[in-house]
């Protein structure tokens, strides 16, 4: 740890960066408003799958570069799971050195462009930020900024590979394409390994391809970030799931040394309540996987979905309000988040609720779902909901939902979306038997080396947390990588 | 050997011994060696709302202990309570199955349903599991002064109904005994068409340690001292209520069974003494009474069953006496 601070002191101190701060005084650069996101109009966009968030220009982005005061002590950097020289990468861009800004990011983080637009900075790097703990102010929107280096690089054709060190010859498997295994693989390629990564579906970069909208996350914006691990010698095998296409034991066979799991959790969880089981109940899963997936939005692929008036979405969450957007976006005339605490307890970010609410959808918060009905048909035509108010907070400091009696109602709906969580996936589990596992199906792990309970089995990402975000995935994929670059120095040592 | 037999919400038992929803009752395994020590019926250990909240709680506690869970953003931790509920509720449906398939005798399941109105809806999932009958454990202690008496029995009233709708094996009902009016409300609660009611529940009792000064728990197990308000309330209503009444709570031995059975109880729920003495007791218990009826010429239950409740009293209002004066004054 010392030696990072005596890095980030000594690169502080660097010519250029000195330059900077005395080209402009703090309190000028505190006067600066927080930069405004572009974005396309409401109106227009809940008819369409094109991004939300336009980007910054390149005017708007030195700007708000310049907000940046490079304190000495850097306290957001803390605040980021991997890890990122935040200060460095901002400085860059006030300096107009986009490409090199990118470059920084890229040193601790394989997806800058996809954590710039899905990280939750405001609670996490910008919630750590001088401006929020001293100034009492917007922080430095250090997630557009992230997301502007990135992009910049991209669309400049002069994207950079991250040097990789020569060949080690021990081949490692990675087990997922999600966040948390691409952290994995960029890191372990860097450092000489030979790299396959495993996948299960026909496409590469799990939940971020699955989960999260185009109009969040455009897919041509993982498959850059998947081009560059490739670029740099990471394998990809799709198709392929381990433990059903090949068992762990069987690579061991073919030579592979170490294995992390990532393999995430995609199990979808419903509340059961009756008639759970109508038709056009979906899970949130399985509606984004459709749309996002596999494509159930575009004429030009017959993947169906169904495309309500009346949409119901259960939950609070990210998964929720992608899935109320996408709903609105296949045409419904009336989305509604259907959620038991108030608003200012959801679990989403910010930034997605608002969107949401420009887009009309309807929140009906401190309501659940107590029972659906059908039609002749089987097909879900109304929720009795029940109100709730808030009682005694719970062990997580949030008032706990109680039903209100006699205060149910019913709404009616043709689609219903249930996005109240999701468990572990369990097959490499299952596969595993001698995985030390938590009741909740999540493998255990050492909290610094990632390592399992079973030799050479390193693990993280929603399979270990058993629900995250993308930067804290990638965050356990580090710290793996990390965890796995000792085990197979002291093993390789050894022979 | 007199005939033991007797019938509870209308399941034909072998004997009027049941053994109470209690960690004895928790496993497919113990239920099966209750079995075989004679039991009649067994109620499997009652599903707690507070139980579930309990786990939650823990849960959340060790998710903030432990930062590899983030708990701000999880929709899975959002939706805890609801996941945790559902993954017991799905065991406690396994155990019903797996009890069912092992056992002769009725096997009734129990569930505690204080407040949430969509938690009576797994009713219906436990008569499809095979439960034989539903034990309504509402554990209401009367402790809220903001709470009006009409409010806490309108609970009842509720759960029944909604219970009722969705069920058609027999539902009872344990009930507790803080009522203003208890023998209105046993009334009113039998005219429900419930089936059974068992009185009455047990409450968790707080006790000091007043050298710490600290909260511990006292009396877990109750005493036969406890079985006398069971035995008066049964002997004023069991004549005068449609449903089958069960006594539960300080039944220790084969003389506390009897007493129970003339104050007009179909069945007896025991759990204390079967901590205490082993598996045996029920075997003993259960010879005590056959002895005693044959002693006494009885060769069912039925004929004696009720025999000095209130209504076939020869001083029904030793019943409703509450002070002692008169019977210590006539103590020289």
């Amino acid at each position: 740890m010392e030696n990072i601070q005596d890095t980030l002191k000594s690169e502080r101190q660097q010519a250029w960066r000195e330059e900077l701060r005395k080209s402009m005084k703090a309190k000028e650069r505190t006067s600066i408003d927080r930069v405004k996101m572009l974005e396309q109009e409401p109106h227009v966009r809940n008819r369409n799958h094109d991004e939300v968030n336009l980007g910054l220009s390149e005017e708007m982005a030195v700007k708000e570069a310049q907000r940046c005061l490079d304190c000495v002590e850097p306290t957001c950097i803390t605040g980021c799971p991997v890890g990122i020289n935040i200060p460095k990468f901002i400085k860059r861009i006030e300096q107009g050195e986009f490409l090199e800004s990118a470059k920084v990011l890229k040193e601790t983080n394989a997806l800058p462009a996809v954590c710039g637009r899905v990280c939750p900075q405001e609670v996490q790097c910008e919630a750590s930020c001088f401006y929020v703990q001293k100034l009492k102010k917007d922080p430095v929107a250090i997630g557009y900024l992230e997301r502007f280096a990135a992009d910049y690089e991209r669309n400049s054709g002069n994207i950079s590979i991250p040097e990789v060190e020569e060949k080690n010859g021990i081949k490692v498997a990675v087990i997922g394409s999600g966040p948390a295994g691409l952290a994995v693989a960029g890191d372990m390629i860097k450092w000489g390994y030979d790299v396959t990564v495993f996948e299960a579906l026909h496409e590469i970069g799990g939940v971020l391809k699955y989960g999260i909208p185009e109009f969040r996350l455009p897919n041509e914006i993982v498959d850059v970030e998947i081009e560059n691990l490739k670029q740099m010698g990471v394998e990809f095998r799709t198709n392929f799931i381990v433990g059903t296409t090949a068992s762990v034991d069987e690579l061991k066979e073919e030579g592979y040394e170490a294995f992390f799991v990532g393999s995430g959790a995609g199990l979808p969880k419903f509340m059961n309540v009756p008639g759970e089981n109508f038709r056009r109940i979906f899970s949130s899963n399985e509606y984004l996987t459709r749309v996002n997936l596999m494509h159930a939005a575009d004429p030009n692929y017959d993947t169906p979905v169904f495309s309500g008036k009346n949409v119901a979405v259960i939950g609070g969450g990210n998964t929720a309000m992608d899935s109320v957007r996408t709903s609105k976006r296949l045409g419904a005339d009336r989305s509604m988040i259907i959620y038991r605490r108030s608003l200012e307890e959801m679990p989403a970010r910010v930034e997605e609720v608002k969107h949401a609410q420009e887009e009309e959808v309807e929140f009906m918060n401190l309501n659940s779902p107590v029972q659906y009905f059908a039609d002749e048909n089987g097909n879900v035509n109304k929720v009795r909901v029940q109100k709730m108010k808030l009682g005694e907070p719970d062990s997580s400091g949030r008032r706990r939902p109680i039903p209100v009696e006699g205060s149910e109602y019913e709404v009616e709906v043709d689609t219903v979306v249930v996005a109240i969580g999701v468990s572990p996936n369990p097959l490499i589990p299952a596969s595993m038997p001698e995985l030390d596992i938590t009741d909740w199906g999540t493998i255990k792990v050492d909290k610094d080396s990632m390592h399992s309970s079973v030799e050479g089995i390193f693990a993280g990402g929603d399979i270990v947390r058993g629900g995250a975000t993308v930067i804290l995935a990638m965050g356990d994929g580090r710290k793996a990588a990390r965890g796995m670059h000792e085990y197979l120095k002291e093993k390789v040592g050894k022979k | 050997m007199a005939d033991l037999t007797t019938k509870y919400l209308g399941l034909s038992l072998s004997n009027p011994l049941i053994i109470g929803s209690s960690g004895l009752t928790d496993s497919a395994d113990n239920i099966i060696e209750l079995e075989k020590a004679g039991a009649g019926a067994v109620v499997i250990k009652s599903l707690f709302e507070e139980q579930i909240m309990l786990e939650v709680d823990a849960s959340l506690k060790e998710a903030y202990q432990n930062d590899m869970i983030y708990t701000a953003k999880s929709e899975t931790l959002d939706y805890i309570d609801i996941h945790i509920r559902e993954r017991t509720l799905s065991a406690y449906i396994e155990l019903i199955k797996e009890v069912k398939k092992k056992v002769m005798i009725p096997v009734i399941a129990s569930i505690n349903c204080v407040s949430s109105a969509e938690w009576i809806n797994f009713a219906n999932q436990f008569e499809q599991a095979g439960a034989d009958a539903l034990e309504l454990n509402i554990a209401i202690l009367p402790s809220d002064e903001k709470t009006s008496a009409e409010k806490i029995e309108k609970v009842y009233f509720d759960i029944i109904e909604k219970v009722k709708s969705q069920v058609s094996i027999p539902v009872s009902i344990k009930m507790s005994s803080y009522f203003t009016n208890l023998a209105l409300m046993i009334k009113k609660l039998s005219e429900t068409g419930i089936e059974g009611i068992v009185m009455f529940n047990r409450f968790y009792t707080p006790d000091f340690d007043i050298n710490n000064f600290s909260e511990k728990s006292s009396n877990t197990f109750s005493t036969p001292a406890e079985a006398g308000n069971i035995r008066r309330w049964i002997g004023i209503m069991s004549q005068k209520v449609d449903s089958q009444l069960a006594a539960s709570t300080g039944i220790h031995s084969a003389e506390d069974l009897i007493k129970q059975l003339l104050a007009g109880a179909h069945a007896v729920q025991v759990v204390s003494t079967i901590y205490k003495n082993g598996k045996d007791q029920i075997q003993k218990m259960l010879g005590g009474l056959n002895m005693w009826m044959d002693e006494n010429g009885y060769n069912t239950i039925e004929q004696f069953r009720g025999k000095m409740s209130q209504a076939e009293s020869a001083n029904p209002s030793a019943y409703e006496r509450i002070q002692f004066m008169k019977y210590f004054s006539e103590i020289k």
